[in-house]
């Protein structure tokens, strides 16, 4: 495996390029080279595919996108030059399996295959959304408590003690640390103490990643997120956390969030770049594993027609391929209180599902407000677990998709739909659903079971 | 619309994003005497109309957006001395000076390229100052080149204190009165706009072109 200070050394040293350039001439014209020599194309009513010739093709496309590229340091503005063979040695290095949490609640997280016997995992919680101090615990305590949900993540903590938060400033060590504590108090109070978490949401910037690496906050079984930036690039205070993770031993999410209407221009590019990602992340992020976060470069959402689509190439381009783990985060348009987060969360999770991936969710309200509850990470569950347990095929989760589509996509050319926010949906003392969110959850789970889904 | 067709050209040049073919019809069309003003109007501005029209239709993304901004630059490398010459002040035919930057502390940058390229492509003359900028960098730079608007983007609500911060500065330098503050990014949004005493901010890039345009001409 490449050393990490081998890494550092190219991005000090490796050819010199404007940023700009990297952009466009590198990323974007390789990337539309690679869909016209592939003949990739997106289909908007077919979004999970049962074409294993455009999986081989995407898988194809990205790996060569990879071995031509690498790899580039916004901080130094240098490529970061990356050989086939360190791709080869990264996709045969990856992990298979990854241990969360302790004790009777550690679980493994799994390089899943499509169709694989063992049902997904699943991390509960509204990761990188804002979250208000008053009721942080309470609203990371209503996905832990939630009896499918196997680890925990959360929102960001954006003011602490009365004072807003700000990134790079001293005060992020404090969030971050107050973050963790809430979440290890949350995890205590369920009974749940050894699960597993995706958390220091709260550091933006490397600060408070540097500040949770240790036993009382961060735990060595949990992970924290190691991003690269859009598209195919890292910086030091990126590669500062997965140098952080070196000695200390966390577990490393990489986390490319690949813009679907940018630089890879529409599905079949973005698809392409998201799967060079992980590839390059294997390197650059020492990924343990991998967060499937495509974002629509209008409407935010995992739930619109494209993402999903990009969602369920890049899963099973991996799952048909070179297996990796892969958790695919849910990122609803809508917000708590509203029928629509349920419809958009089903169909996000039907396709991660079948897809060859983990779930994680839900950034409700496109993780813009703190408008999210454990209710509906619990039916992402359910759906996800229902899907797997009817050995879903393909063509059926397609044909489930569409039929949800309709009952949602009008969100996409109002206003937005942003819902109620945590202390307006759930009781923050008993941290239960409020009768009106938990009927109209009721309601739609009614619909689904109507529809043949056995949740 | 021209019926010169070098002009036509320039046309098809920008929506193409072909700087090597914008420069050569920008050349022509000087050569043989259309006025640099429409070849400015009738060739740069529609074709950069037309692509700002097949991006918000979804027909064209982020590169395409980003290949007509270097065709229209490198067309008016070409035209700009021309016009300088023809119209006293021709400077001023600039729509205006724009000044943007990704806050300090915040790396995300896809947003403010999007609206960097627009507001060039419907010709103003924008300075990006990338990401990550500290405020009295941004601030500077205004001052340095005269601008009337400074773009402001962060995604990171934790960045965002950073555009009150700016506002803050600009008051206390006395200078508050001769910029127009945008505010943009995917948690921006009017409230917080107002709260921080922003002039504006916008949904999305061609929006803000639009509260540009609507701002800059009061």
């Amino acid at each position: 495996m490449l050393n990490y200070l081998e890494i550092l050394d190219r991005a000090n040293s490796g050819p010199y390029l404007a940023e700009e350039n990297w952009d466009l001439e590198k990323v974007a014209m390789t990337t539309k080279r690679l869909v016209k020599k592939y003949k990739l194309e997106w289909n908007q009513n077919e979004l999970v595919t049962d074409d294993a010739s455009l999986s081989d093709a995407i898988y194809n496309a990205g790996y060569e996108l990879a071995v031509t590229l690498g790899s580039y340091s916004r901080t130094t503005e240098r490529v970061i030059e990356i050989s086939q063979d360190e791709i080869d040695n990264g996709i045969r290095n990856a992990p298979q399996n990854v241990v969360m949490g302790e004790g009777k609640d550690a679980r493994t997280l799994y390089a899943r295959h499509l169709n694989d016997e063992r049902a997904p995992l699943f991390f509960g919680g509204s990761p990188g959304t804002p979250i208000p101090e008053r009721f942080f615990l309470a609203n990371v305590m209503s996905y832990m408590q939630e009896p499918l949900i196997d680890l925990a993540t959360c929102g960001t903590l954006v003011e602490v003690d009365g004072r807003e938060v700000r990134t790079g400033n001293p005060i992020e060590i404090v969030s971050t640390r107050r973050e963790l504590q809430y979440m290890r108090q949350g995890l205590k109070r369920v009974g749940r103490a050894g699960m597993g978490m995706l958390a220091a949401q709260s550091s933006v910037s490397e600060l408070g990643d540097l500040a949770a690496a240790h036993p009382d906050y961060l735990r060595s079984c949990d992970s924290h997120l190691v991003p690269m930036l859009n598209e195919l690039k890292m910086d030091h205070r990126n590669i500062s956390r997965a140098v952080n993770s070196l000695e200390y031993g966390m577990v490393n999410a990489s986390l490319p969030c690949v813009i679907v209407g940018g630089l890879g221009g529409g599905p079949a590019g973005s698809a392409v770049i998201n799967v060079a990602s992980y590839l390059i992340a294997n390197i650059t992020c020492l990924a343990d594993y991998h967060i499937l976060h495509p974002i629509h470069m209008r409407h935010i959402a995992t739930s619109t027609r494209d993402v999903l689509w990009v969602i369920n190439a890049t899963g099973q381009a991996f799952a048909r391929h070179a297996p990796e783990i892969i958790v695919a985060d849910i990122y609803p348009k809508s917000g708590a209180g509203t029928k629509e987060l349920l419809y958009e969360t089903a169909a996000n999770a039907i396709v991660n599902a079948v897809s060859g991936c983990h779930l994680e969710g839900c950034g409700a309200a496109d993780g813009n407000a703190p408008n999210c509850s454990g209710l509906e990470a619990r039916l992402m569950a359910e759906v996800a677990l229902a899907t797997h347990k009817m050995k879903m095929s393909l063509k059926e989760a397609n044909a489930f998709v569409l039929q949800l589509l309709p009952k949602y996509e009008h969100v996409f050319t109002q206003d937005g739909n942003p819902g109620k926010p945590f202390d307006e949906v759930y009781d923050l003392q008993k941290v239960q659903p409020l009768d009106f969110w938990q009927k109209m959850y009721e309601e739609v789970k009614t619909e689904l079971k109507e529809m043949g889904l056995k949740v | 619309m021209s019926e010169n067709p070098y002009v036509q050209a320039l046309v098809e040049a920008v929506i193409d994003g072909d700087p090597e073919a914008s420069t050569e019809a920008a050349q022509s069309a000087l050569d043989s005497n259309v006025d640099p003003l429409e070849i400015l109007n009738e060739g740069l501005m529609t074709g950069a109309d037309e692509v700002g029209k097949r991006f918000e239709n979804g027909e064209y993304f982020l590169p395409e957006l980003m290949l007509a901004g270097r065709a229209l630059k490198a067309a008016m490398e070409v035209v700009k001395p021309s016009l300088v010459k023809k119209y006293e002040g021709t400077d001023n035919k600039v729509k205006g000076r724009v000044v943007s930057a990704t806050i300090q502390t915040d790396i995300h940058d896809i947003g403010k390229n999007i609206v960097s390229s627009m507001l060039t492509a419907a010709g103003y003359e924008v300075t990006d100052m990338g990401v990550d900028v500290p405020i009295k960098s941004i601030i500077d730079k205004a001052e340095e080149i005269g601008a009337q608007v400074i773009c402001l983007s962060a995604l990171l609500t934790t960045s965002m204190p950073f555009m009150k911060d700016l506002i803050e500065t600009l008051k206390a330098r006395g200078i508050r009165e001769k910029f127009i503050v945008l505010v943009g990014g995917a948690s921006v949004n009017e409230d917080w706009a107002k709260h921080i005493g922003a002039d504006g901010t916008a949904r999305n890039a061609a929006d803000a072109v639009k509260v540009v345009h609507t701002l800059v001409s009061a």
